[in-house]
């Protein structure tokens, strides 16, 4: 067995995925049994740098301690859950006692003791030792179907109405999940469905069950969410991207809730006007010549890069340098890989992680724009007006970049500046000073190595930031060999230029 | 800006009753303990981590790490169920250890083991000391033997200080040696007055670079400004180093920490007396316009320094009945704990919970809250001015007569907000929300 090496993580362990599914229910109390730490980081730190909640309200750790580890957890079990008791904490609220990679360590199974306390509690074996955040969230989302909702749903009854619609997928440490539920609530209600349950976004214990009421599922991620609506029985659509993707959806959608397709074309007509308007007048402007001219790079939820990618390569035309999905696929670039392209070659555009962030920075990659696309990071996506799904999404993202490309062209157009006279005090002395005299109006020869040299520096460079960079890198080269007093600049010259950054 | 600070009615009633803490104590406030260690070694110069851990507890650490500006690439080997029941752990070190070995400008590799590595066994002794002549250092940290946040950050300096100290140079004289992550002005104000004894600030820890570290060693003396560096103080004592405790906090504090610095220093009685005397008069000079004016204050924190903080508000003139922290009791914390039940502290919480913090707020009643995430939240949703105090508290300079005076005039201004935390309040709780 050869030992795989992680660089930065990407996504984290199912302990995390099926606290945050389970941790939506307000009707369910978690107990984690794990060392303070994995408390105090699932249960407050990320979620608060994520997600905005101060805290994750319903979740207890055991605080495993030493002599835990050594004698077992049962007895902090216990303690724990009758000091919730006493607190009040448990009324009204079913009782979940879920694993952590600690417990799972020394073996701490407490199915049996858990239906000892309580014929109502469950344990969940969150297998956090073996599986990720994506798998620990299906399961999570499975288990509370068979447990919370099937015993009580009648598996041969029809749906309540052929409208009802659930949205399956939505939970916290979901990038961007409020925008993207809200434009696709939007949509499903924008062709005459009925959403009948969010789930486990506004979902509960006791609500568990009438996800068996709609005729129709629409899974919000790709990367989780598919195995409930399967167990569900029911057809389901996944989430769209982009302008045609989202048209599809909605003609597909309507036929799978036997709406009128008359009104279904109204509304996509409609958005046309409205919603899509940017997306068409930014392509009809000068604005869209540039996507060919330009490439990104994507890491993300496998949702986000086939979507990202079916708009920004498919629709309008853009460069996709390369891909990173989540959970990753043994073909796609690795965290260590993936820090070696960016070091080497930064696309114009990454959508990314903070990981992402990190390796522009260390490659001090200034023409490149990081657009946050997934976590890990730091940032809040609490509004309802950023979603990367729908027609939304694609007004959104395409104004996004085209913003980014505004700021790229203030920043590196090439300008002469007016500098302010250097000494103390006073505004600049304006004409009297005059414009610094150029170092030789004359122009200089090159090599052809050197020539070459450069052009080669220069592919590596965005193309937004190319002209200038080609002008810097120049000027430096070229003052470089005056210096020296020499009459052409060669290839060392060059090569000492781009190594001091041009 | 107004100078009246509204003070709540109740404060010449205190309770009757005695403080009784949390009945249970079920939500531990600190932050992951190992985080305390990873930060500190990953703001080293050019140390490269490894760590050796699980995969959600990588997410959770290198998240708060990137959060807190950190922004260094970690590696660490994955280790699910077959490496560990396989035996792997320790080849799995050493993979990583490899790899953070490839990076240029290495001067460190901390290898830092977490709760799944540490019960799964991972030997000291298998691990190199040194890859490529990048010295390889290991740091336990798992969160069920160290309780809280601070104590690692003390357990990771201790370990990194062992490694390189200089053990061979004579100690400078006058040489003092600060320990505590401070705010970066706070050496330099200190530096200044302890100049003006004829003596000097050699280092801080925990610092920036493994130099520093190495330099620590030759002090005369150390002052451990927090109080939970207790094995840092430790490797230090082993070099003969006398130590100072407490810091040069408030109007007392700090005359008090200058004449102990003065005689472990060996300086001059009458120059240290009269530096110190001055900075108090400074002190009291701000003081006396009762900056805090009887404002009630609850202190609660992670970070360990909470003690010095409400010993700062109460010379400023408020009340601070009630302070809470993770870290344990110890010598260490001896003196503040005196000096806070001398002057109006009624309860002193070590390891805390959030059940404590709220008892407190239900026994008393406070004009502003500086606390955990959690319990300023809580705070907030009662209209009560809240802080964080990790992320406000930690930007300002807090030591001698200069950070007195930063650190108060702010406190100041949050205790003039109460209106706006009511309407906030009023607004999202009406109708019934």
């Amino acid at each position: 067995m050869t030992i795989q090496l992680i660089r930065d993580i990407s996504d984290t362990s199912s302990f995390w995925g099926a606290a945050w599914v389970f941790g939506c229910f307000p009707d369910l109390h978690i107990v984690c049994d794990a060392p303070i730490g994995c408390y105090n980081l699932l249960g407050v730190a990320v979620t608060d740098y994520t997600d905005a909640l101060p805290q994750m309200a319903n979740l207890t750790p055991t605080s495993i301690r030493e002599e835990d580890v050594i004698n077992g957890t049962a007895g902090a079990l216990v303690r724990t859950i009758d000091d919730l008791r006493s607190l009040g904490s448990l009324e009204g609220r079913r009782l979940l006692v879920i694993s952590t990679a600690e417990s799972e360590m020394i073996s701490a199974d407490h199915t049996r003791l858990v239906a000892q306390i309580d014929p109502q509690a469950r344990f969940f074996w969150s297998r956090s030792l073996e599986q990720d955040e994506w798998t620990g969230r299906d399961r999570a989302l499975l288990f509370a179907w068979e447990e919370y909702g099937r015993p009580f749903a009648d598996p041969a009854a029809a749906p309540k109405a052929p409208d009802l619609v659930n949205i399956i997928g939505p939970s916290l440490g979901c990038f961007n999940a409020p925008a993207d539920l809200h434009e696709v609530r939007r949509l499903i209600e924008g062709i005459g469905g009925v959403v009948n349950l969010v789930y486990p976004y506004e979902g509960s214990v006791a609500s568990t069950p009438r996800l068996a009421d709609a005729a129709v599922n629409v899974v919000l991620y790709r990367e989780f969410g598919a195995p409930l609506a399967e167990a569900l029985g029911r057809p389901f659509l996944f989430a769209p991207f982009g302008v045609f993707g989202t048209t599809a959806f909605l003609r597909d959608l309507g036929r799978l809730i036997g709406a009128d397709p008359a009104r279904v074309e109204d509304f996509i007509a409609r958005e046309k006007r409205t919603t899509l308007q940017p997306v068409w007048d930014l392509w009809r402007g000068p604005q869209s010549d540039w996507f060919a001219t330009v490439d990104c790079a994507i890491v993300a939820g496998r949702s986000y890069v086939e979507g990202l990618t079916a708009l920004l390569r498919d629709e309008l035309g853009m460069k996709i340098a390369w891909t990173s999905g989540r959970p990753r696929r043994p073909d796609e670039p690795d965290n260590i890989e993936i820090r070696r392209r960016i070091h080497a070659k930064a696309p114009a555009f990454v959508f990314g992680s903070i990981n992402e962030k990190i390796y522009l920075a260390e490659a001090n990659a200034r023409g490149t724009h990081y657009i946050p696309a997934t976590f890990p990071g730091p940032v809040v996506r609490r509004t309802t007006g950023t979603p990367f799904m729908g027609y939304a999404g694609a007004a959104n993202i395409i104004q996004e970049l085209v913003n980014r490309f505004y700021e790229m062209v203030f920043n590196f157009l090439p300008v002469e500046q007016v500098k302010t006279p250097a000494g103390p005090g006073g505004p600049p002395q304006g004409a009297t000073a005059g414009p610094p005299a150029p170092a030789s109006a004359e122009t200089m020869p090159w090599t052809k190595e050197a020539t070459e040299r450069l052009n080669a520096a220069l592919e590596q460079v965005p193309y937004l930031a190319r002209i200038s960079a080609s002008r810097s890198l120049r000027l430096a080269a070229e003052q470089a060999a005056r210096a020296r007093g020499v009459a052409e600049v060669t290839v060392d010259l060059v090569e000492a230029a781009i190594a001091h950054g041009g | 800006m107004t100078e009246i600070i509204p003070l709540t009615a109740g404060e010449a009633s205190a309770p009757q009753e005695p403080f009784k803490p949390g009945a249970c104590k079920l939500h531990p406030q600190t932050m992951c303990p190992a985080f305390g260690a990873l930060r500190v070694l990953s703001r080293i110069e050019g140390a490269q981590p490894a760590m050796v851990t699980d995969t959600g507890c990588l997410y959770g650490l290198t998240f708060v790490t990137h959060f807190y500006a950190a922004r260094k690439s970690i590696v660490a080997p994955a280790l699910g169920t077959a490496e560990l029941s396989g035996g792997k752990v320790q080849e799995a070190a050493n993979a990583a250890i490899v790899e953070a070995a490839r990076e240029q400008h290495v001067s460190v590799i901390p290898v830092i083991s977490l709760c799944v590595a540490e019960t799964a066994g991972l030997a000291e002794e298998l691990l190199p000391t040194e890859v490529d002549g990048k010295p390889v250092v290991l740091v336990r940290v798992p969160a069920y033997a160290i309780h809280s946040h601070p104590e690692a950050k003390d357990i990771a300096l201790a370990a990194v200080l062992r490694r390189f100290v200089d053990r061979q140079s004579e100690h400078e004289p006058g040489a003092l040696v600060l320990v505590g992550e401070v705010f970066p002005a706070d050496p330099l104000l200190i530096d200044g007055v302890l100049r003006k004894m004829g003596a000097r600030v050699l280092a801080t820890l925990p610092g920036r670079h493994v130099d520093e570290l190495r330099l620590a060693g030759r002090g005369a003396a150390v002052a451990a400004l927090h109080p939970f560096y207790r094995e840092t103080v430790n490797v230090l004592r082993e070099r003969g180093v006398g130590v100072v405790t407490g810091a040069p906090i408030g109007a007392a504090g700090s005359a008090a920490w200058l004449r102990a610095v003065g005689a472990a220093l060996a300086l001059d009685e009458e120059v240290v007396e009269r530096v110190a005397a001055e900075e108090e008069e400074t002190a009291r000079g701000f003081l006396a316009a009762r900056p805090l004016k009887g404002a009630t204050i609850l202190v609660s924190g992670y970070e360990g320094n909470e003690m010095l903080y409400a010993r700062l508000l109460i010379e400023g003139g408020a009340h601070v009945p009630y302070v809470s922290t993770s870290i344990g009791q110890s010598a260490l914390t001896a003196a503040d704990e005196a000096w806070l039940k001398a002057h109006g502290t009624e309860a002193v919480i070590y390891r805390k919970a959030i059940e404590d913090d709220q008892a407190a707020m239900r026994h008393w009643s406070f004009d502003l809250v500086i606390g955990t995430t959690t319990l300023a939240a809580y705070a907030k949703e009662r209209g009560i001015p809240s802080v964080y105090y990790t992320n406000i508290l930690s930007v300002r300079p807090l030591f001698l007569a200069g950070g007195m005076i930063a650190s108060l005039s702010f406190v100041r201004e949050l205790l003039n907000r109460r209106s706006l935390y009511e309407r906030m309040v009023e607004f999202f709780t009406a109708d019934g929300a």
